[in-house]
């Protein structure tokens, strides 16, 4: 995969200005990079406009990133990234606790409580697929009928049959290693003969020692009953490809943009450091989708913020966009340009897009322009195994226990997925540093007897990461206040969010499952959650910690009138005939499923409807005879 | 045309390619970490494609009914190493003798300058050469351009002589797939008739020596010659050098830069016990990888998997060895001695995939 060399410095902030495109793409992550490469192979001229520093995603600038995360003191998901003052983004330890009525100013998220959250998203080139874990799962039917079924948040106006075929596509693009008898549960089903583009990834030796007390658990939940098995995750990974694939023809893992074919990467070679970033680029990421775009002709312009949405008054349309294009991260110096195009398609993350239409003033005639704002609350549980089982063999997640992602007890209580983590304790307590840390300074050991405690501690290392669904509640949102900036003088995000009590329920289902999970496999219970860490949450006597999902989403939601969402099931906004919000922004909900793979499902969707709405927009004006 | 001496010949060249691999793996782990980069990856982009040719020979030898062989003090190249036309390949750190070495392997026209017998750098580390297995079967002495050309000549023939179906009769199931093998280095070519086979070897010459007159093969890529040229004159190439050296920017070499390798070491060299069992380990770990090839090209595909992370063990453990300087020397390191462990035996467990992701 080549991605061109100076791609992202060969468009002219001048040139810009000068040309009307057909579509104007905000934001280089997944969702801007499948909208340039499909609309551009419909023959549309596109550019995107990226608010992350110009670093092209040649072989060079992805082992730039990489050795910066290597020589980082903290390797948080974010620590790739330089900090770039002119488009900041949020990082795990911004979060703090917040007094009641002062919002935390203290980093680029305003938060206004009453939780505090420790999510992040990336803006950089390649988006949060940049950092992210890459498991694709599909959402389960049930979880398009939230309302209706269970009297939870919203429903979507289209359900899973007519996703299916989208998602198949997204599965493509990201090269997705799954194996269909693992996957079809719950409802999630495949056409007749589907296979994944490559096969799934063997379950870790970990996964096989937790499956051993895991498997034919016995779950009663409202009078319901589960029976918990360990599974594999389907995964934007390579595997080995299924020869089987689209009818036989098989499937060409992508490897590494490059600017030379040896250098391509291969498959997963278990470095289990997936997030932030793949060393052999066997991850997806959007750099890969970028790379065919930009090769075939998408111009991308980088360091260009866009600072407003401006509005036709008579058409109501989207007339063109301003942008402030800085030169240097460090420098709050910018040039001013405009862009003007004749769809304009807004693919920033859910918090970015609510926050640029805010900005603009345009907060929807719903006025639903930045609520809605979900996420997964993550409970982690951790324990110390009796035996030695492999712990920080990675991948990341391979395995992991999916059968009370729906039922219904959901009338009740969330939902949740939980994840099998190769690499022990990191995410909770920051193993293994921190184990060698206390090795070193506290037991003093060294040599051979601090090798000996190291494996024997972080190799029996089980981290549980129960990841808790959270309907769509239109009080927790984005806003903005022009009393909080940036560098370059766009307002900030301000969050107000709460985990409501239908998901705490979950978290203390989960925590008491997580228990249970334990004591069956012999493992010492070693989570504790600290009331002065941000995130504590006291729920029914108990005390738990909810971390941050990075799974942003319903900022923009969608629906089936322009009273009850932002945009349609194409993604078009109620409002703007020739704007698009596109995204996780769109989902009215998540269940239990990370957002990715649907939210790429629904762009290529949306790409059809842009195409054609671009056709009939310049075909002439006929006299029909009829 | 005798199959026996096909099979000869092909086993020949799974042995050249793989005979290839350690001097280029010597000079890229003799890189100080932080420094060469360029050189780092034009050297392993190199060293990728050679195990590409390894598996696309293995693939003609497994479909014409052959076993290809990795293992065995028959089979284990040895250093320092004599090709068919008499260019002697040495294990030696990165410098500019290597680099001519490398030009002179990838392009037999290179204007090459054999090193002097009392170059410091290999006086008293040359004591035998080691003939390449090809020189034995080939019917004269020849670069390797000719070696292929002469597989690809036997190839036909015996086409002609048997019919394709008789002389192709391998188990297409033993072929290495690129379900186990991808992106290294292009995609290895499910070989079942003559077409294939000629499309295999061709891809080997094609990637290596390239057209002498024109710097890029057929994929677009520049050949390994030309790579090397990179290396040589501390620049990259511009599409309109044409086959000259290099006009582009300086590529950052630095001679300098890299642990300073006794030539063809051997375990024998390492008289301190320690340093001979960091050896002995990194043989061993060699030597488990050519049984896990072996058995991968042998109709046990899978074993591709395991030997990626033995790949990685014999990386690690071969800087260990780098990294030491020798007691007895003071100025010069050790290195990795790719010895074979002398255990030959059955085919590797399965129960080496224990436990493996």
């Amino acid at each position: 995969m080549i991605f061109p060399q100076g791609a992202t410095t060969r468009t002219e902030p001048a040139t810009v200005t000068d040309v009307e495109y057909d579509v104007v793409i905000v934001g280089g992550g997944i969702a801007g990079a499948i909208m340039a490469d499909q609309l551009n192979r419909a023959g549309q001229r596109v550019l995107i406009l990226e608010a992350g520093s110009a670093e092209d995603l040649t072989l060079t600038g992805y082992e730039d990133y990489l050795t910066r995360f290597y020589s980082a003191v903290s390797k948080d998901n974010q620590s790739p990234y330089p900090v770039n003052p002119n488009a900041p983004m949020p990082r795990s330890g911004d979060a703090q606790p917040i007094t009641p009525g002062r919002p935390d100013t203290s980093s680029y998220l305003v938060q206004n409580g009453p939780f505090s959250t420790d999510t992040t998203y990336t803006r950089v080139l390649g988006g949060t697929t940049m950092h992210w874990e890459a498991k694709t799962l599909r959402m389960l039917p049930e979880d398009f009928d939230l309302a209706t079924r269970f009297g939870q948040g919203l429903d979507w106006p289209l359900g899973y049959d007519d996703l299916e075929p989208f998602y198949r596509q997204a599965e493509r693009e990201i090269g997705v290693s799954a194996d269909v008898e693992d996957q079809a549960y719950l409802g999630i089903s495949f056409p007749p003969d589907y296979v994944f583009p490559m096969k799934g990834l063997p379950l870790s030796y970990l996964d096989q020692m937790v499956a051993q007390g895991v498997d034919g658990t016995d779950v009663d939940l409202f009078g319901e009953h589960f029976t918990l098995k360990v599974r594999g995750f389907p995964q934007g990974r390579n595997g080995i490809p299924n020869p089987a694939y689209d009818g036989g023809k098989g499937f060409t893992p992508v490897g590494a943009v490059s600017t030379n074919q040896v250098e391509e990467g291969g498959r997963c070679q278990g470095n289990n450091n997936c997030v932030p970033l793949c060393p052999v680029q066997a991850k997806y990421h959007a750099g890969k989708t970028l790379a065919k775009a930009l090769e075939n002709g998408v111009e991308v312009l980088a360091q260009a913020v866009v600072t407003k949405v401006n509005i036709d008054p008579v058409s109501g349309r989207v007339s063109h966009l301003d942008f402030r294009r800085y030169q240097d991260p460090s420098s709050a110096e910018f040039v001013s340009g405009k862009v003007r195009g004749r769809v304009f398609v807004l693919a920033a993350g859910a918090i970015e897009n609510a926050r640029l239409m805010l900005a603009s003033s345009l907060q929807s005639s719903s006025g639903l322009m930045g609520r809605n704002l979900m996420d997964h609350a993550y409970l982690l549980s951790w324990a110390l195994l009796p035996e030695i089982a492999g712990t920080m063999r990675g991948t990341n997640c391979t395995g992991g226990i999916v059968d009370l992602r729906g039922g219904g007890f959901r009338g009740r209580q969330a939902a949740f997925g939980i994840d099998i983590h190769n690499d022990g304790w990191g995410w909770a307590t920051g193993a293994p540093v921190t184990d060698l840390h206390n090795i070193v300074d506290s037991q003093h050991k060294f040599g051979p007897a601090l090798r000996n405690a190291l494996v024997s501690q972080v190799s029996r290392q089980l981290q549980l990461a129960f990841m808790i669904e959270m309907p769509a509640n239109p009080s927790n949102r984005v806003t903005v206040d022009p009393a909080y900036r940036d560098q370059l003088g766009n307002m900030r995000p301000v969050i107000s969010f709460n985990i409501p009590d239908y998901t705490m329920r979950g978290a203390a289902f989960s925590r008491r499952l997580a228990s249970r999970i334990f004591e069956r496999l012999g493992a010492e219970d070693y989570t504790t959650y600290d009331p002065a860490d941000p995130g504590y949450i006291s729920y029914e006597g108990h005390g738990y910690r909810i971390r941050g999902g990075n799974h942003l989403a319903g900022t923009h939601v969608m629906g089936t009138s322009a009273t009850n969402s932002v945009v349609d099931v194409t993604q078009r906004s109620w409002d703007h005939q020739n704007l698009y919000l596109v995204g996780a922004g769109s989902m009215p909900s998540i269940g239990s499923a990370n957002t990715t793979l649907t939210l790429a499902a629904l762009c290529f969707k949306s790409a059809t409807h842009i195409v054609q709405q671009l056709r009939e927009e310049r075909a002439p004006l006929t006299l029909s005879a009829r | 045309m005798n199959v026996t001496r096909l099979k000869d010949l092909l086993q020949a060249a799974v042995e050249l390619e793989l005979s290839t691999i350690p001097p280029y793996l010597c000079a890229l782990y003799s890189l100080r970490p932080g420094s060469n980069d360029e050189a780092a990856a034009i050297i392993r982009s190199v060293v990728v494609e050679e195990m590409l040719h390894m598996v696309l020979a293995a693939n003609v030898l497994t479909a014409i009914g052959g076993t290809p062989r990795l293992t065995g003090t028959d089979h284990v190249p040895r250093y320092p190493h004599e090709l068919p036309d008499g260019v002697v390949i040495d294990l030696l750190p990165f410098c500019p003798q290597a680099v001519e070495a490398f030009l002179k392997v990838e392009n037999p026209q290179h204007d090459h300058q054999a090193m002097d017998p009392e170059h410091p750098l290999i006086v008293g580390r040359r004591p035998e050469k080691h003939p390449a297995g090809a020189t034995a079967v080939m019917s004269r002495p020849a670069t390797i351009g000719a070696f292929y050309a002469e597989i690809s000549e036997a190839l036909e023939q015996a086409a002609k002589e048997l019919g394709e179906p008789a002389l192709f009769c391998g188990d297409p199931a033993r072929q290495v797939t690129r379900q186990y093998y991808y992106a290294s280095g292009g995609m290895p070519d499910v070989v079942t008739d003559l077409a294939s086979a000629q499309a295999a070897l061709d891809e080997i010459v094609d990637q290596g020596e390239g057209d002498p007159s024109s710097m890029f093969d057929a994929d677009g890529n520049l050949a390994h010659y030309f790579r090397f040229q990179q290396l040589k004159y501390n620049r990259s190439y511009r599409r309109s050098d044409n086959a000259g050296p290099p006009s582009g920017p300086p590529i950052g070499v630095d001679f300098d830069a890299v642990y300073p390798m006794i030539a063809n070491p051997r375990g024998a060299d390492y008289t301190d016990p320690e340093l001979r069992a960091a050896s002995d380990t990194a043989n061993r770990t060699w030597s488990d990888l050519l049984r896990q090839l072996e058995a991968g090209f042998n109709g046990r595909p899978e074993m591709l998997l395991t030997a990626v992370p033995t790949m990685f063990r014999l990386r690690d453990q071969s800087l260990v060895l780098l990294a030491n300087p020798l007691p007895s020397d003071g100025r010069r390191h050790a290195g990795p001695t790719f010895e074979w462990d002398g255990v030959d035996g059955p085919d590797p467990e399965p129960d080496q995939m224990k436990g493996l992701q």
